[in-house]
C-alpha cells in the first residue's frame, strides 16, 4: 500500500510540476532565433529532466519553455559521504577526461582523503578487454558498461553490486532510464547518458536550400535525390566504421514490425532458428540498398569512415550525419561555427504510420564492483551518488555535449543539447540494435552484411552467406 | 645457472602453453566453470566452420605474397646497399625507418593512402588517367587482403634488408673477383655467387617473415573494413575475436593451436627446401 501511495504521489507530483512549466527568460524565450529547431510541439510524457522544450503557444507562436518534471520518489538527494581511500574509475570516453576530472576534483575536495583515478581505454579496446581487466582488479571499484551484451557479461560474472536500495538511484535518476541496468527488479547501475541515436542535420544548410526533414520513406528517398542533385552528400554514413555505421540499423528496426515481433525475430536469429533471408530482415536489407540506389550515401561509401564523415558534415559537404547526438561534440570541434546549427530527426523508414518516431539509448552504465573491498565499494557508491547530483550531471552534460539521465539538469548552457532536446518530445524506442547480444557471432556479421549491401553488394548472396556464418558461429 | 632461466621460461611459456592446450578441450566463456568437451572444438573447426577455413586460406595467401615479395625486394635492395658508403648507410636507415613505427600508426597512415575518395593512391591513378584502376581497396572483399599485404611488405622490407646486408657482407670478396676474372656479368655474379652464398640468410629471412605474417594482427585490426566481409581477416584476428569479443576462450584456444601447428609445419617445410638447396 505504501508503495502504491508513493507511486500515486509521484504521478500527481509529476503532473503538478509539469503544469508549473514556466516561460524562460527573454534571452531564451525568443525561440525563433534557433530557427526551425523550435518547431516541436509538446513535451515527453513520464519523468524527464529539467530542460528547455520548444512549445507552441495558443497564439501559434513557438517558444522555448522550461519544463520541470519530478522523480517518482521525492526530491533529489545529496551525495553520500565517502570514506578515505583510493579507487579506480574505468571508462571508455577519453574525450570526457577533462570534464570528468573537474568533477572528480570537486568530489575529492568534498571528501578529503578520498581519491578517484580515471583509467581510460578507447571504446573498441574497452568493449573487448574491460571485463578481463576489471574482473581481476579489485581496485576498479567504479566502472561503466554499455547496454546489452557487455552489461550482461559483467552481471553474469557477479561483478555488479545491487544498488536498488540507494536513495540516489530512486530520487536522482530518471526512473525510465534505469531499465537497461535492471535485472529481476534490482538496479545494478546508473545509465548516465541519454543518447539519441538519430540523424543530426545541418539546420542552416536545410534552411538555405529549402530542404524539408523527411517524415516518410518515400520522402526520404526523394530527399536524397534532391540533395544529391545539389552536389551535397545527403547522408554522411560512415560505413567503414562498424560501430557508428550500425546506428542506423536502430531506425530501420524500429518501424520494421511491432516491437514484440522485432524481439521475436531477434531472438530467433540469435538462437539460429531464423535466417537473415526471411522477409523481415530481407526487408531491412532491401531498404539499405534502396538508400544506396537513391544516392543517399557518398561515393565509395564502403570505404567512407568516421573520420571523414563528421568532417564532411562539419564543412557543409554533407547535409545529415546519421549517427546520433554523441557525434555533435566531434562536429563542433571540427568546425566551431556549427555550434547551434544542428537539429535532430527520427529516420522514418515506412510510409505507413510509424510505430516509433526516433531512437534513444541509455548507456554508459555506472556500476560498483561487487568484488572490491567494502570501503572501496562505499567510495564508489559515494562517487556515483555525486555524479547523480544535478550540479555534477549538468557539468558533465554541458561539458561533453551529452544528454544525461539525471533529474534537474538544465541544458540551456549548451545550445546543441538544447536544440536536440526536442526529440525528447517524440515517441522513442530504446535502441533495438542492442537486442542482439551475441556481438561476435551475430551482430557484427549481420551489420557487416548490411554495410556491404548498403554499399552495393548483392542482397541474396550476402544474406545467404552471412546466415551460414552466423549459424556456424552460434554452434561453435 | 640454468634453473632461473628454466623457471622463467616455464612460468612465461610452458605454463600458458599447457593451459591453452587444456582450455582448447573445453567450452569456456571466461566467467563460468569450463566444461570439458574433448576434441569437439578441433573437429568443429575443420568440419563446420567456413569462416575458419576462409581465414585460413587468407592466411596462406597473405603469407605467400608477403614472403615472396618481401624477401625478393629485401634481397634486391641489399645487393645495391651492401657496400658501406654514406649514401648506402643513409638508404639502409631510410628503408629501415618504417620498422620503428608502431603498427597502428602504419595502419592509420595507409588507411589514408587507400581512402577511395581522398587517398593518395586513387588520386595518383586518376591523375595519370587510370581511373579504372582506382578501387575501394580496403572495403572490396577481393582486394582488401592484397592491399594490407602491400602495407605489410612496405612495413617490414627494411628490416629484412638489414639482415640481408649483414649476410651479404660475409660473402668473401675473392669469389666476386674470381667471377669478374672469368668475365661474369653482374647477373651471372648474382646467380652463381650471391644467391647460393645468401641461402642461409634467406632461410632466416623466410622463416622470420613466415612467422611474422602468420601472427600479423595489428595491421588487420586497424585497417580491415566491415564491407570486406572478413576478406582480410587473418587467423590471429579470428582468435582475438573468438576470445575477447565472443568470449569463447576454449574455441579460441583450439584455433590458436591450429595456428601454431601451421606455423611449425610451414617453417619446417621451408627449412627443408632451403637446406636441400644449400646442400646442392
Amino acid at each position: 500500500m505504501k508503495v502504491k501511495g508513493l507511486k500515486t504521489f509521484g504521478a500527481v507530483a509529476t503532473v503538478a510540476l509539469a503544469l508549473l512549466a514556466t516561460s524562460v527568460p527573454a534571452t531564451f524565450a525568443a525561440g525563433e532565433e534557433f530557427g526551425t529547431t523550435c518547431a516541436t510541439e509538446g513535451v515527453s510524457t513520464g519523468n524527464m529532466t529539467t530542460s528547455l522544450i520548444c512549445v507552441k503557444g495558443s497564439n501559434g507562436k513557438l517558444t522555448w519553455q522550461r519544463v520541470r518534471l519530478g522523480a517518482n520518489s521525492g526530491a533529489p538527494v545529496a551525495a553520500l559521504k565517502a570514506p578515505k581511500g583510493t579507487i579506480e574509475f574505468h571508462h571508455w570516453r577519453p574525450e570526457d577526461k577533462v570534464v570528468l576530472q573537474s568533477i572528480i576534483d570537486k568530489f575529492q575536495a568534498a571528501n578529503p582523503g578520498t581519491f578517484v583515478n580515471q583509467v581510460i581505454m578507447n571504446s573498441v579496446d574497452y568493449t573487448n578487454l574491460a571485463y578481463s581487466k576489471i574482473s581481476v582488479n579489485k581496485k576498479a571499484a567504479v566502472f561503466v558498461t554499455s547496454r546489452g551484451g557487455q552489461f550482461d557479461q559483467f552481471y553474469n560474472g557477479g561483478l555488479l553490486r545491487d544498488l536498488s536500495s540507494d536513495r540516489y538511484i530512486k530520487q536522482n535518476v530518471i526512473q525510465s532510464a534505469l531499465t537497461p541496468a535492471t535485472v529481476n527488479g534490482k538496479v545494478y547501475g546508473v545509465p548516465y547518458q541519454s543518447l539519441f541515436n538519430n540523424p543530426i542535420y545541418n539546420t542552416e544548410l536545410f534552411a538555405k536550400k529549402g530542404y524539408k526533414v523527411p517524415t516518410t520513406w518515400t520522402g526520404l528517398l526523394a530527399f536524397c535525390k534532391q540533395v544529391k542533385g545539389d552536389g551535397i552528400i545527403p547522408f554522411a554514413w560512415p560505413a567503414a566504421t562498424r560501430g557508428n555505421a550500425g546506428q542506423i540499423l536502430n531506425s530501420f528496426m524500429m518501424n520494421s514490425a511491432p516491437l514484440a515481433e522485432v524481439k521475436a525475430h531477434v531472438a530467433a536469429i540469435e538462437s539460429g532458428k531464423e535466417d537473415l533471408t526471411t522477409d523481415w530482415f530481407k526487408g531491412i536489407a532491401t531498404k539499405y540498398k534502396q538508400m544506396n540506389d537513391a544516392g543517399c550515401f557518398p561515393a565509395n561509401v564502403a570505404g567512407y569512415n568516421d573520420t571523414v564523415a563528421p568532417a564532411d558534415f562539419a564543412s557543409g559537404k554533407a547535409a545529415v550525419y546519421p549517427t546520433g547526438t554523441f557525434g555533435m561534440s566531434t562536429v563542433t570541434k571540427l568546425n566551431p561555427d556549427m555550434k547551434g546549427k544542428m537539429g535532430i530527426f527520427g529516420l522514418i523508414t515506412t510510409d505507413a504510420k510509424p510505430y516509433y518516431e526516433g531512437i534513444t539509448n541509455n548507456t554508459f552504465i555506472l556500476s560498483v564492483n561487487a568484488k572490491a573491498s567494502a570501503t572501496d565499494q562505499n567510495i564508489a557508491r559515494a562517487f556515483i551518488s555525486y555524479l547523480t547530483t544535478a550540479q555534477a550531471a549538468q557539468e558533465y552534460a554541458v561539458g561533453t555535449s551529452q544528454h544525461v539521465s539525471i533529474i534537474n539538469v538544465d541544458y540551456a548552457d549548451n545550445i546543441d543539447l538544447l536544440n536536440t532536446s526536442a526529440i525528447m518530445g517524440k515517441k522513442l524506442l530504446l535502441a533495438p540494435r542492442f537486442l542482439f547480444t551475441n556481438v561476435n557471432n551475430v551482430r557484427n556479421p549481420l551489420e557487416d552484411a548490411l554495410i556491404a549491401i548498403g554499399s552495393g553488394a548483392d542482397i541474396n548472396t550476402t544474406l545467404t552467406n552471412t546466415s551460414k556464418t552466423i549459424k556456424q558461429g552460434i554452434g561453435a | 645457472m640454468a634453473s632461473p632461466a628454466l623457471a622463467i621460461y616455464a612460468f612465461l611459456y610452458l605454463y600458458p602453453s599447457i593451459s591453452n592446450l587444456l582450455y582448447s578441450t573445453t567450452r569456456w566463456d571466461g566467467v563460468t566453470k569450463p566444461i570439458q568437451i574433448g576434441l569437439r572444438n578441433f573437429t568443429y573447426l575443420l568440419t563446420n566452420d567456413d569462416l575458419f577455413m576462409k581465414v585460413l586460406g587468407n592466411n596462406f595467401r597473405f603469407t605467400l605474397i608477403v614472403v615472396i615479395f618481401q624477401t625478393s625486394l629485401a634481397l634486391m635492395f641489399a645487393t645495391f646497399l651492401v657496400k658501406n658508403t654514406k649514401m648506402t648507410i643513409f638508404l639502409r636507415t631510410l628503408y629501415f625507418f618504417p620498422t620503428i613505427l608502431s603498427s597502428v600508426s602504419v595502419g592509420l597512415i595507409w588507411n589514408f593512402l587507400y581512402d577511395p575518395n581522398f587517398g593518395f593512391i586513387n588520386a595518383s591513378l586518376k591523375f595519370f588517367g587510370l581511373d579504372a584502376l582506382a578501387k575501394n581497396w580496403l572495403a572490396d572483399p577481393k582486394l582488401a587482403l592484397y592491399a594490407i599485404a602491400v602495407t605489410q611488405i612496405w612495413f617490414h622490407t627494411g628490416q629484412m634488408v638489414i639482415i640481408y646486408v649483414a649476410g651479404l657482407q660475409q660473402i668473401p670478396s675473392d669469389l666476386y673477383e674470381a667471377a669478374q676474372v672469368d668475365g661474369a656479368s653482374r647477373w651471372q655474379q648474382f646467380k652463381s655467387v650471391t644467391w647460393p652464398m645468401a641461402l642461409p640468410t634467406t632461410a632466416v629471412v623466410v622463416a622470420y617473415t613466415t612467422i611474422q605474417t602468420f601472427r600479423a594482427f595489428d595491421l588487420v585490426y586497424s585497417m580491415a573494413q566491415p564491407a570486406s566481409l572478413n576478406g582480410s581477416d587473418l587467423l590471429v584476428n579470428l582468435v582475438y575475436n573468438s576470445a575477447f569479443v565472443g568470449y569463447k576462450f576454449g574455441y579460441a584456444a583450439a584455433q590458436s593451436i591450429y595456428l601454431v601447428i601451421l606455423v611449425l609445419l610451414v617453417t619446417w617445410l621451408q627449412r627443408r627446401v632451403l637446406k636441400n638447396k644449400t646442400e646442392d
